[in-house]
């Protein structure tokens, strides 16, 4: 499926901004199952300097620099991806084993995924999240079963709701009033395979809405989106992550499904913001965020940035 | 050398205080290791007891101990209590403090130091040289590869959690290459002697290591103490690796030998803040805090108020999380935004680079020895103690066995991700308490990491003798760690700075610590081979050199001066108002009915009392009550006390800029005043010649301060901000006063006349040049026109315009502009300004001089105005915060 991404993030400054300095993730990622077809980052006032570069998980990392007073920022990511997908593979490894494999015994082989046990800045260690992770896990159950398990019962357990947490809201807080956002649930099924000794990572990205029925789709109703991955040592390294979206109770190989696109992955939301700054003056800001994505009919390509 | 012991005796003198006797009968307690006589100690001599002779069995003491008390060895007890107290207000006038971090408005604790020092002799000091610098090297090639190929990671040779679990492990700078080449420029390490006499290593400061600046102090008190010892015993000398250090940073640095190296620190409420201002002063770099740096196309910049200067290197005492709001913690306020992005450009050199934190984990400590096989292909000179990573089950089962005689230590530091815990005698524990910690090992073990316990070696201590109980002094054995500092000299190389930081036990605890009531000492590192002399540690910035050099003056630094420059004013103002008050109420001459409402319009317009006290007039002794009260107290009321503390404050933050005398006088016409408000608050009463003194004393030191002010500073555009605010303030006060003594009628009035002339300072020139008139024409002229009379309204204005035409050119509002928002005491004219017309607003038949009137006020605004303006040219920078976004 080929998918048109517009992603627009807009602040308001008064009084205005005399530095900033920005960092953004809004480049979709080149998987298996997604191939950027045309990216472009368009920036407004435009930046003194503009810095890309790979991060250590291999997500592109766009740092950029405002030196002039501003009173508004734009942000505008367009993206197309070509993006397809697989249901599950059948994996057995049980959840206990792969607790096992990611265990640290000098000799031992060393796995890549071990770093997505830890805990991480949104993800720490609580005693909750093992608790409410438990029912998943019952002895010998397949990691794959568990996981699905544990995405389905948040998917039950769970109400959406778009303006019950902040963005700096901690995980634990989101699974004890059972409400949250896509980046909550995110975090707090991360929270609950890691504290079973499962790697999961997070997952930042879009996700193709359909209007109503009878309705025209609306530009800019859309939201980026967040899920989370999960690691299977018995498959090989390529087809090890498998995706679960516990907002929507959407999994699959690589990504939930062909209308997902993904932008970047890391440990949690801290390590893939989609645009984060830090401004000096503008007091007040209000800030409006717009994300479209749409099915691309392959007219009025954006051509291939040269990034 | 000769073995003074064998060869002459020292003399018993059969006098119970003689400081030989005194160190023979202490002794270290069973199973440490007795630095004095260089053996395991067995005695079981309670601490301090007296004795006729050496304890049967007590060996005597080591050659170095030996001539180091020979050197005293006619001291008594009293005179060691003496040195001691030396020491101590030593310690005290130089403002050496070590604050107990979140205490903001508490007050600092002074550091602590003892009287002896801990001798390390010339072998033993070279087995630790060489097995730190070792260790240095390993642990700069971890870090090349942690930030690199990873490959120990990947052959699990270093375990995956330890670094990628560990807060201190810097994504954000995996790739990074350091700007110079090298990682780790300073690193400490603390060591133990254990009960073999051997030193072994207890653990690692790598991110931002304090001690280098109190370990200075140290030795300059200690070695003034005792500097017979000093010279006899061959003690190697510190400055020539101060001097490395920076040489090596330069050379590091992009700039080379011409770099700008800046001191970052979190500001004057870190606990070490005494030790950042030192060492920016001793080794000549900028002090800077976070907000007076600015990122710009990735480079690193100074504020200052002229215009941006690039920095070429940081020495950070800042925690590597706080450095940079944009990719590490975002509510920092400590830190530079996009400094990880100048990092990366390789446009800094960092001492340290960040993200070394991780090696700080006593868990690394079991993974060195195979580490250091692998990666330099040696074998570790200097062991550490056994230490067991939980997070390896092999390692934990057997750890868990060994719990009562180790150490449990957190193998992370407290952040978001982990919790912490403060480390835990496993020997102390109940056998209850000790299965409860097994089963949290067990269900985290990750997080734990148990050290094998070792007694360490004890040190003679002066426990001075106590003034309350009457305890004579004496000699007592402490519990001590050694902390020894490598610093980089060149490119890959390091040496280890030969002396080091002591760190001494209270007289329980095993493990010391500062922020726990320890103490500390000199380290004396000896040698066989030539002391180097040339080298002297005097403080390098000496007031002339200071002149020498032109300093960069930051936004932030001459935000505080000018501060300093008001407060101080304010205070001379204050206390010189409250004493004319308290003398008028008190003395023969009864106060005029005039001069009483001046009175009272001038203390509640100066804030010594609140509005709602009483007036003068109707309640006199309540009103006197109330200004007694408020002196020295710093809420409600902004009297004295408040405007010395604020001053304190002021001053602390400009601390590198301000030699130790005039610190010292700060500090303590504070605490005078902070003492005598105690005092009233006790007893509940104070009479008003007991506060005429306090305040006679206090405006002395004052006048002091104001010397230290306009004679000991380099007068930089930072001084020259600090007297445009001290003017400023005068010039308010002073117009202030004058309009009020003609509104209120006060200066016509013999009292009020006279009140008038005190509060001017001006009194012996007005009797000098006009006797005993009281002519009204004839004071304005010496106190408004004259421009001799550094008093004058004349005077001021012109010193204000002078200073603020000479501050720097380009900056935004030419000083020219500013200067002349200030009217021209040049055009003033004593004919124009005595012009009267009847007074219609207060209904007397007195005269009013309209035109005077007009000028005070234009002296007030003018004044208000250009203190606001310059707040805005100068300080916008520090006055506005960084705010972080985020969006999801």
């Amino acid at each position: 499926m080929r998918l048109r991404v517009v992603h627009e993030t807009r602040y308001h400054y008064a009084p205005s901004v005399d530095v900033a300095q920005h960092i953004a993730f809004l480049q979709p990622l080149n998987t298996i199952r997604q191939q950027l077809v045309s990216y472009v980052i368009e920036i407004s006032p435009q930046p003194e300097q503009k810095r890309l570069m790979a991060d250590v998980f291999g997500n592109t990392r766009c740092y950029f620099s405002l030196q002039t007073p501003h009173s508004v920022l734009q942000v505008t990511a367009r993206s197309v991806v070509e993006t397809s997908s697989y249901p599950l593979p059948t994996s057995s490894i049980t959840w206990e084993q792969t607790r096992e494999r990611f265990r640290y015994q000098s000799g031992t082989v060393y796995q890549a995924a071990g770093e997505f046990v830890f805990a991480s800045p949104h993800v720490p260690r609580h005693a909750e999240f093992a608790d409410y992770a438990r029912p998943s896990f019952g002895p010998g159950i397949s990691a794959m079963a568990a996981a699905k398990d544990l995405m389905q019962r948040m998917y039950r357990d769970f109400t959406y709701a778009s303006k019950s947490t902040e963005i700096d809201t901690p995980a634990v807080e989101a699974l004890r009033q059972r409400k949250g956002v896509c980046q909550d649930f995110a975090h707090i099924m991360i929270a609950c395979l890691r504290s079973m000794g499962v790697p999961a990572r997070y997952v930042s990205g879009y996700l193709l809405t359909l209007p109503p029925p009878g309705m025209v789709k609306l530009r800019g109703s859309d939201a980026s989106h967040a899920w989370v991955a999960v690691y299977l040592p018995d498959m090989p390294p390529d087809l090890a992550w498998c995706d679960f979206d516990p907002t929507n109770n959407r999994c699959g190989l690589h990504s939930p499904g062909e209308d997902y696109v993904t932008l970047a992955t890391g440990r949690d939301f801290a390590d893939v913001s989609p645009l984060r700054g830090v401004i000096h003056g503008g007091a007040d800001h209000t800030l409006t965020v717009a994300v479209t994505v749409e099915q691309d009919d392959g007219s009025s390509l954006t051509p291939l940035s040269r990034f | 050398m000769t073995n003074n012991a064998d060869s002459n005796p020292l003399p018993l003198y059969g006098n119970q205080f003689g400081v030989q006797e005194m160190v023979r009968t202490s002794s270290a307690t069973a199973g440490h290791f007795d630095e004095l006589r260089g053996v395991l100690s067995s005695s079981s001599n309670p601490v301090g007891t007296p004795s006729a002779s050496d304890a049967p069995g007590n060996p005597r003491l080591t050659e170095a101990w030996e001539r180091f008390f020979a050197s005293i060895e006619s001291d008594s007890a009293a005179q060691l209590d003496q040195r001691a107290i030396n020491i101590e207000r030593q310690i005290h006038d130089n403002g050496i403090t070590y604050n107990v971090y979140a205490d903001e408005a508490g007050p600092q604790r002074p550091w602590s130091l003892d009287l002896f020092p801990l001798i390390v002799e010339a072998a033993h000091w070279q087995r630790i040289e060489q097995g730190v610098l070792q260790r240095m090297r390993l642990l700069e090639a971890i870090m090349a590869d942690v930030y690199g190929s990873q490959t120990l990671i990947e052959k699990a040779w270093l375990p995956q959690a330890l670094v990628q679990a560990h807060p201190g492990y810097l994504r954000a700078l995996h790739g990074a290459k350091p700007a110079g080449g090298t990682y780790l420029h300073i690193a400490a390490f603390d060591l133990a002697r254990g009960p073999d006499g051997n030193w072994w290593v207890v653990g690692q400061r790598c991110q931002a290591p304090s001690g280098l600046g109190y370990l200075l102090e140290n030795r300059l008190s200690i070695s003034a103490q005792f500097p017979q010892a000093f010279q006899d015993l061959r003690v190697q000398r510190l400055a020539r690796t101060y001097r490395a250090l920076v040489e090596s940073l330069k050379n590091h640095s992009p700039a080379g030998q011409n770099a700008h190296l800046v001191l970052l620190t979190p500001g004057p409420y870190n606990e070490t803040y005494f030790e950042h201002a030192y060492l920016a002063q001793y080794l000549g770099l900028t002090l800077a805090e976070g907000s007076d740096l600015i990122v710009r196309d990735e480079h690193l910049y100074l504020r200052t108020l002229k215009e941006l200067v690039p920095v070429h290197g940081l020495l950070k005492r800042v925690d590597d999380q706080y450095l940079d709001p944009l990719e590490l913690m975002s509510d920092s306020t400590l830190g530079v935004a996009g400094l990880l992005q100048v990092i990366r450009a390789g446009n800094v050199l960092m001492a340290n680079m960040p993200g070394s934190a991780f090696l700080e984990s006593p868990a690394l400590l079991g993974f060195m020895p195979a580490l250091s096989r692998h990666l330099l292909g040696e074998e570790l000179k200097l062991p550490a103690l056994a230490t067991w990573w939980c997070g390896e089950r092999s390692a934990m089962e057997h750890a868990l066995l060994q719990m009562p005689q180790s150490v449990i230590k957190p193998t992370y530091p407290g952040s978001t991700m982990h919790q912490s815990f403060g480390a835990v005698l496993g020997n102390r524990l109940m056998p209850d308490a000790v299965d409860q910690w097994a089963g949290r090992i067990s269900r985290q073990n990750e997080q734990y990491t148990l050290q094998a316990y070792m007694p360490l070696s004890q040190l003679p201590t002066w426990q001075r003798t106590d003034p309350r109980t009457s305890n004579s002094g004496q000699v007592a054995s402490r519990s001590t760690l050694l902390r020894v500092f490598v610093v980089s000299d060149g490119q890959g190389s390091w040496r280890v700075l030969p002396g080091g930081l002591a760190r001494l036990a209270g007289s329980t605890d095993e493990i010391s610590s500062m922020q726990r009531g320890g103490s500390s000492a000199d380290v004396w590192a000896l040698t066989d081979g030539a002391v180097d002399n040339s080298t002297l540690l005097q403080p390098p910035l000496t007031p002339a050199a200071l002149a020498q050099r032109k300093r960069l003056v930051t936004s932030r630094a001459a935000e505080n001066l000018f501060w300093l420059g008001r407060y101080s004013e304010r205070t001379e103002n204050i206390i010189r108002l409250a004493r004319l008050i308290l003398d008028n109420l008190t003395g023969d001459e009864p106060a005029s009915v005039t001069l009483i409402a001046w009175m009272g319009q001038m203390a509640v317009g100066n804030a010594l009392v609140l509005p709602d006290v009483p007036s003068l007039a109707q309640a006199r002794r309540v009103f006197e009550r109330a200004l007694i009260s408020s002196l020295g107290s710093s809420d409600g009321a902004t009297s004295v006390g408040y405007h010395l503390r604020a001053l304190k404050m002021a001053a602390s933050a400009v601390r590198d800029r301000l030699s130790q005398d005039h610190w010292r006088l700060i500090v303590r016409t504070e605490e005078e005043v902070s003492a005598f408000h105690q005092t009233y608050s006790q007893t509940g009463d104070f009479s008003s010649l007991q506060a005429l003194r306090m305040l006679k004393d206090t405006g002395d030191h004052m006048a002091a301060i104001g010397g230290a002010q306009a004679d000991r500073m380099t007068r930089d555009d930072g001084w020259r901000l600090m007297s445009i605010g001290k003017h400023l303030e005068r010039l308010i006060f002073l117009a202030s006063s004058l309009a009020r003594g003609l509104q209120t009628g006060s200066v016509r009035s013999p009292t009020g006349f006279a009140a008038m002339l005190d509060l001017f300072d001006s009194s012996i020139t007005f009797h000098a040049q006009y006797q005993q008139s009281r002519d009204l024409v004839a004071m304005i002229n010496l106190l408004v026109i004259d421009r001799d009379n550094p008093h004058s309204l004349a005077w001021v204005a012109q010193t204000v315009r002078g200073r603020l035409a000479k501050l720097s050119d380009d900056a935004p509002i030419t000083p020219s502009s500013l200067s002349q928002r200030v009217s021209d005491p040049a055009q003033w004219n004593l004919e124009f300004l005595c012009q009267t017309q009847p007074d219609l607003n207060a209904g007397t038949n007195t005269d009013y001089f309209y035109n005077l009137h007009e000028l005070l006020q234009h002296c007030m605004h003018a004044a208000q105005a250009v203190a606001q303006d310059i707040s805005l040219t100068y300080f916008t920078h520090s006055g506005t915060a960084n705010q972080s976004l985020g969006s999801r």
